[in-house]
């Protein structure tokens, strides 16, 4: 599914600035809070394309670490009285060691049976939930999350600072997955990903790379699961049930996951799309799922993957995958 | 060829303006003499089927309104896709957005929690429909107001009747949705046997994902109970209510499904299914009142039926926020909440009162019992009533501290 070259990982280039442009013309163009949830979601696709694009790694348990870095979130900033700064930081730090003791799991097993593990973690995620109600506030979510926050001394709550919060975080996280990939790090992971075997032979211990990614992918998501909630002013349910995994997948495939900047497109796309057709259909997911069964078939690229074709086509170069 | 490229360029940046844009945002227009209320249904998703029904009610209520204190009433739905954050966040932007102070409705408890504590944070007045007692009871807020009734009184308004109707029916049995608000019936329905001196000879838990239930059945046959007592809702309720009767446990057993829906679900299960079964519900078209009848009317005029309990639910929300502003005489949502705490009102079940302590609506909640096909007068009459019960908690006992 990715099409990744060394070329394609120079960082940062065409495809940072196109993603700075996008950021910054969105609040202009839709709501501010569609705007901020757009930011958001991007963040959690990219932990999918990370491990997707990358190393290969198929998750449909991004999900849990978002969940976790919510409610992780919704506590510290509830209870705690921790600010909004050190509790993002600790959502994600959160979000990649639960990654990472998971992984060291789930990476003992390769194809269908990574695919299945990282589901029933996520799973195991959602009815820990449920069964520590008196905690998390089970089905009704976590409320009373405090309305009031400052980032480095400025105030955190109309829509506006709210979408600099999260489009801010997201370009740090797209950033560091731009220079991930880009690095000697990224290549053994791209070797892991185009030949397993080959590259355990080559003396890379295969298991260690994957851990990480996992780990980096879980931090990710869970930065983005401690935004939602420093958003929404309350942790819904949904944020950890498997269906925002499964969300988060279809953005990232819808994306294309051959360039981080896959996880912002997907996540713009996926979200003013669903928007425009629930006012449409009732059963707008009908439609997503022929959108993803036609991208799969003629477009395997993801819609980032248009991009590149025009460029290459009429610039004679590529612009990044 | 240069104004082409702009007219292309302005067409690309309006495209996806035009796309992301909801529907409530498109309607801005001019808002002079007008009083957006916004309502906040789940119109897609899992629980589309009740939003709908719900949103119509409501709809139709604004329509049968038009106007409040000479301000044309603009409608201004909210689709929330059954998700809660998804809710908070459209609630958010209506109202920082559009400065929209108004809003009812909501589809599920969870919903309605996270929006009552938004639109309270934001200086808002909120009239909703969640079943969890939290809602007028410790999450209770200055904002939020409840039309229907809560699991406390579901649970007293149909235990208490069925109890004095069978005194000899001593052994009683739950099956329960293992969610809050099956938990909490059940913690009401123990509360109740335990004061009455009755049996709980058991109860069996079921996941909001079960949909087959003979094992459950089979236990509680095993139990040899008086009664079984069903506490869950929704589809749930017609699933755990046609499996006890396959198992013929009609024959030697009451059942009483606690919390239902009333016609849509009688409408569901056939009299065949009904016949004999009790149920408590919030809502019946059959009784008469001066409320009920322009429900009823307004519900005849657009579908040509009699309404079941999600239109009137709709319509009652609608209604307790717009007589609450005419009362008012302002749509100042500080007048409104004022002029709502202690209001009486014809509403669809009879004479309703806002109870100014936790802003619950006091109605009556119904015990109905289900009739056979021979004994059924029309279409829709599926059951009559035994009991009509307002039974509340009193305030000091629901855990309010309005703030």
């Amino acid at each position: 599914m990715a099409s990744s070259t060394p070329q394609a990982w120079r960082f940062p280039d065409l495809t940072t600035a196109i993603v700075v442009v996008i950021l910054a013309v969105m609040p202009f163009l839709v709501p501010t809070t569609l705007a901020s949830q757009v930011a958001i979601f991007a963040t959690a696709t990219l932990s999918v394309t990370l491990l997707l694009g990358s190393v290969g790694l198929l998750s449909f348990g991004q999900g849990l670490y978002l969940g976790f870095g919510a409610y992780l979130t919704g506590l510290l900033l509830r209870d705690a009285g921790l600010g909004l700064l050190p509790t993002l930081v600790l959502a994600t730090t959160a979000g990649t060691v639960l990654a990472g003791l998971l992984g060291i799991l789930m990476v003992r097993r390769q194809g269908v049976y990574f695919v299945m593990l990282t589901l029933a973690f996520a799973q195991m995620g959602y009815f820990a939930m449920l069964s520590l109600k008196d905690i998390t506030g089970g089905e009704n979510g976590l409320t009373d999350l405090p309305r009031t926050m400052s980032l480095a001394g400025l105030p955190i709550g109309s829509p506006l600072s709210f979408y600099l919060l999260t489009a801010g975080a997201f370009l740090l996280a797209f950033l560091a997955v731009q220079r991930l990939n880009a690095s000697p790090f990224g290549s053994v992971l791209t070797a892991i990903r185009e030949n397993e075997g080959r590259s355990e032979a080559m003396g890379y211990d295969v298991k260690r790379y994957k851990i990480a990614a996992v780990a980096i992918a879980g931090g990710i998501a869970g930065l983005a699961g401690g935004l939602h909630a420093a958003f929404l002013g309350f942790v819904p349910p949904n944020d950890i049930e498997l269906e925002i995994s499964q969300r988060i997948l279809v953005m990232a495939i819808i994306g294309g996951v051959g360039s981080p900047a896959g996880a912002l497109v997907g996540s713009v796309f996926y979200t003013l799309v669903s928007e425009a057709l629930s006012e449409l259909w009732a059963r707008w997911m009908a439609l997503i799922a022929l959108l993803l069964i036609a991208i799969v078939l003629y477009l395997p690229g993801g819609l980032w993957s248009i991009g590149r074709r025009l460029a290459e086509r009429f610039g004679g170069r590529s612009a990044d995958a | 060829m240069t104004i082409e490229r702009r007219t292309i360029l302005k067409s690309l940046a309006a495209a996806p303006a035009a796309l992301a844009m909801p529907a409530y945002l498109r309607q801005a227009s001019a808002q002079g003499g007008t009083l957006d209320i916004a309502a906040v249904y789940s119109l897609s998703g899992t629980f589309a089927n009740v939003g709908t029904l719900l949103n119509s009610g409501s709809k139709w209520a604004i329509e049968k309104y038009d106007t409040v204190l000479g301000k044309k009433l603009n409608y201004v739905l909210i689709d929330d896709r059954g998700d809660a954050g998804e809710a908070v966040r459209r609630v958010q932007e209506v109202m920082t957005q559009r400065g929209i102070r108004h809003i009812l409705g909501c589809t599920n408890s969870a919903i309605a929690l996270a929006v009552q504590k938004e639109v309270y944070a934001r200086g808002g007045i909120y009239v909703q429909m969640a079943g969890a007692d939290e809602s007028t009871g410790k999450d209770c807020n200055k904002s939020n107001f409840r039309w229907p009734v809560a699991s406390y009184s579901a649970v007293n308004a149909t235990v208490r009747p069925l109890i004095e109707k069978f005194p000899d029916a001593k052994k009683w049995y739950t099956i329960t949705g293992q969610y809050v608000f099956g938990d909490s019936l059940l913690t009401n329905v123990k509360d109740v046997l335990k004061e009455k001196g009755l049996q709980h000879v058991g109860n069996s838990y079921h996941s909001l994902s079960d949909r087959e239930y003979s094992g459950y059945i089979a236990t509680a046959l095993a139990a040899q109970p008086d009664v079984l007592a069903i506490c869950n809702f929704g589809n749930q309720t017609l699933d755990v209510v046609r499996q006890a009767i396959s198992y013929g446990m009609k024959r030697n057993t009451k059942i009483l499904a606690v919390w239902s829906t009333g016609l849509d679900q009688f409408q569901a299960l056939g009299p065949e299914n009904c016949d004999g079964i009790y149920f408590g519900c919030n809502f019946w078209h059959g009784v008469d009142s001066p409320g009920g009848r322009v429900v009823a009317e307004v519900v005849k005029a657009k579908t040509g039926d009699v309404p079941n309990y999600l239109h009137a639910c709709g319509y009652a929300v609608a209604q307790v926020l717009l007589e609450g502003i005419k009362k008012a005489g302002t749509d100042d949502v500080p007048a409104v909440i004022k002029a709502l705490e202690g209001m009486t009102y014809e509403g669809p079940t009879g004479t309703e009162t806002v109870r100014p302590e936790d802003h619950q609506v006091i109605k009556d909640y119904y015990l109905m019992l289900g009739k056979a096909k021979s004994a059924m007068k029309d279409k829709n009459d599926f059951a009559d009533v035994v009991a009509a019960t307002k039974a509340f908690l009193p305030p000091e006992k629901t855990g309010c501290k309005m703030s």
